[in-house]
């Protein structure tokens, strides 16, 4: 029974950390349609700043706050200088933003000179409850996707700002007309999408600790997921990431993790096959 | 509407020559335009590749072959991508498996010979890439681009994860010390006649490719990846074409797999997974897809450039190709060939051969 309970805790929050990785994936991929392979390395580099600011002797907290705001400026940069020009061409959008990913990749590579650096947990110790324990930096990290997957869905479908969003989406010459500058919802979109993946990676990076291939970790997964979830809506990308996520977390117990891991990509893909639509099909909010 | 309407009125009126040069036949091959670049720039690089073991010294001309064998690679993502317009980024499932299957059957069988080998490795990738385009490319639904490069990544990585894990394929380390290639009872070592051995596959290979791009089969192909609905609403089937490409495209990459493997004498698993795959890519981009020899180009400078600046520069290098491949897919989206080649010669023109526009004009 207490296996059992552990079990789901760590399945709980393997799947938080997946859904928090995949939901800037799922937006910008469903509200610009571009498939973003520079994500990882925004997780990464998330990831990278929290040490950073750690290794100057501030508390990793702050670190955790910075990074996101960093990211996503980074992120806007981008948009408006590299990304911007690959929206008619969606596939030269996935080598463009490759090689954008292998320049991040390669010079957090250089700085952290291809170690494996190490990054306290801002809240140590565990929950008790009964004769469980549970880390509790886990549990921060679950209770901190909630939150975020309700502000995000607050943002885009109660908001001005995500109405106009959507409306950029659904027929981006209409938005012109009614006066939105479409190419500034782009830039910001884009910009929270980075911004995501930064606080992805500085939340995650106690758990997993910082190294160049961090961010390669999560992109397949990251990309099959949204596959699953379905492109368009922003229940899609959610929901697959939680399939996906709790797949990739429960297996393990069942049989080897090499199997295991495969598995998972192998029933994603062989789903996707079948329904390309994904699980959500449904476009919109 | 127009151009059927023009070639109504062209018979009565318009000599036969012009007739000829504007309606396609059926069987028409691609004929060569006079004065083009493409063959000039094809005799220069094999000119270069024919006389470069003689100016270069030995453990150079070691690296040379393996350019050449990776050429070799980047050929086969070329097709398939350049051509096809199927973006496979699991291009090194094929590469790598072919190249496991080789190492295995030196390492248990005790067979090395290249009649044995190469032929076993062509079949290892054609199979493979049969098995997968059926799965991914064929059915009810017409795969999107993405989930075609998506379940070819998937691939790759799950065969990576899988080698890594079999202890029947040696796990992290590989299969090390495969014995040396032999053709009859003549053993080939690295060096020159290695190098030599896979520059004649290489030019076969390209010779072979360059024929059946050239064909009918070439231009439904170039059609397929220029407007593919309307290929598929001209009768072609779309989604066997493309089968039939992929296959072609696995089995060149299996090639270049199995003698991949003979010439660095080992396999691991990074020959099977994303990065592998990822490197053609880069490749490929950088020469310029949709030509033959821009794959081919593309090879030799990405790793000319990566021997002679990893030495000095080792950190810095990957940042330097990332920011250079940035640089060629924003400004050179048709690869660095562009620079010479124009969009009309790249394209191809598509008309029959002088030939046959005598023959209808007699």
């Amino acid at each position: 029974m207490d296996t059992l309970f552990i079990a789901v805790f760590e399945i709980l929050s393997f799947g938080a950390i997946v859904v928090l990785v995949v939901l800037g994936l799922g937006i910008i991929a469903s509200m610009m349609g571009i498939f973003n392979f520079a994500q990882g390395e925004f997780v990464l580099l998330g990831a990278y700043i929290t040490y950073l600011v750690h290794s100057i002797g501030f508390p990793v907290a702050l670190g955790m706050m910075v990074a996101p705001i960093a990211v996503g400026a980074l992120g806007f940069m981008l948009e408006m200088v590299v990304v911007r020009r690959f929206y008619a061409a969606p596939i030269v959008a996935m080598l463009g933003t490759y090689a954008l990913g292998l320049i991040i990749r390669e010079a957090v590579r250089g700085l952290t000179g291809g170690l494996y650096l190490s990054v306290p947990e801002p809240i140590g110790g565990s929950i008790t409850v009964g004769a469980l324990h549970f880390a509790t930096w886990r549990c921060v990290i679950v209770v901190i996707t909630l939150l975020v997957i309700a502000a995000s869905y607050a943002l885009i479908a109660y908001t001005s700002f995500g109405l106009r969003i959507r409306a950029s989406l659904e027929n981006p010459s209409l938005a012109r007309v009614s006066g939105i500058s479409t190419s500034m919802i782009y830039s910001v979109t884009f910009a929270f999408g980075a911004a995501l993946a930064g606080l992805a990676g500085a939340l995650i990076v106690p758990v997993f600790s910082l190294f160049a291939d961090l961010g390669i970790r999560f992109l397949i997964q990251g990309f099959v997921a949204v596959m699953v979830g379905g492109i368009g809506s922003f229940a899609g990308p959610v929901a697959g990431a939680s399939v996906i996520g709790t797949f990739s977390a429960a297996l393990p117990w069942l049989m080897s993790p090499v199997i295991a891991d495969v598995l998972v990509f192998v029933l994603a893909i062989i789903f996707i096959k079948f329904r390309p639509q994904g699980l959500v099909s449904r476009r919109g909010v | 509407m127009s151009q059927l309407s023009s070639t109504r009125t062209g018979t009565r009126a318009a000599p036969s020559v012009i007739e000829a040069s504007r309606t396609p036949t059926i069987g028409a091959p691609v004929s060569a335009e006079p004065g083009r670049v493409l063959p000039i720039i094809e005799m220069a690089v094999l000119i270069i590749a024919a006389v470069a073991p003689l100016t270069l010294q030995n453990y150079m001309t070691v690296y040379a072959t393996r350019v050449l064998i990776l050429c070799l690679f980047a050929l086969s993502f070329d097709l398939v991508w350049g051509y096809a317009g199927i973006l496979s980024l699991g291009q090194s499932l094929f590469f790598g498996m072919a190249g496991y299957g080789v190492a295995l059957l030196s390492r248990d069988f005790h067979i090395a010979s290249l009649f044995a080998v190469v032929p076993l490795g062509a079949l290892i990738g054609l199979v493979a890439a049969l098995l997968l385009a059926g799965f991914l490319l064929l059915g009810r639904h017409t795969s999107s681009v993405v989930f075609v490069s998506l379940g070819s990544m998937t691939g790759a990585y799950a065969a990576d994860r899988l080698a890594r894990g079999s202890y029947y394929l040696g796990g992290q380390n590989g299969i090390p010390s495969i014995q040396s290639m032999s053709i009859g009872s003549y053993t080939l070592n690295e060096g020159p006649g290695f190098y030599y051995l896979a520059l004649i596959i290489l030019i076969v290979v390209y010779l072979l490719s360059r024929f059946l791009l050239r064909s009918q089969f070439g231009l439904a192909l170039a059609g397929l990846r220029e407007n593919e609905q309307r290929i598929a609403f001209f009768g072609y089937k779309v989604q066997h074409l493309k089968a039939i490409i992929f296959a072609i495209g696995g089995a060149i990459a299996g090639i270049a797999g199995s003698l991949y493997a003979f010439h660095e004498g080992f396999v691991w698993t990074t020959i099977l997974g994303v990065v592998m795959s990822t490197q053609v890519v880069l490749y490929v981009l950088f020469g310029g897809s949709g030509t033959l020899i821009g794959a081919v180009i593309g090879t030799a400078i990405v790793e000319g450039l990566s021997f002679w600046l990893s030495d000095n520069y080792r950190d810095i290098w990957p940042i330097i190709l990332g920011l250079l491949l940035l640089l060629v897919i924003l400004f050179r989206p048709l690869g660095l060939i562009s620079l010479v080649l124009g969009e009309r010669e790249r394209v191809g023109t598509f008309r029959p051969s002088p030939k046959e526009i005598r023959d209808a004009a007699s």
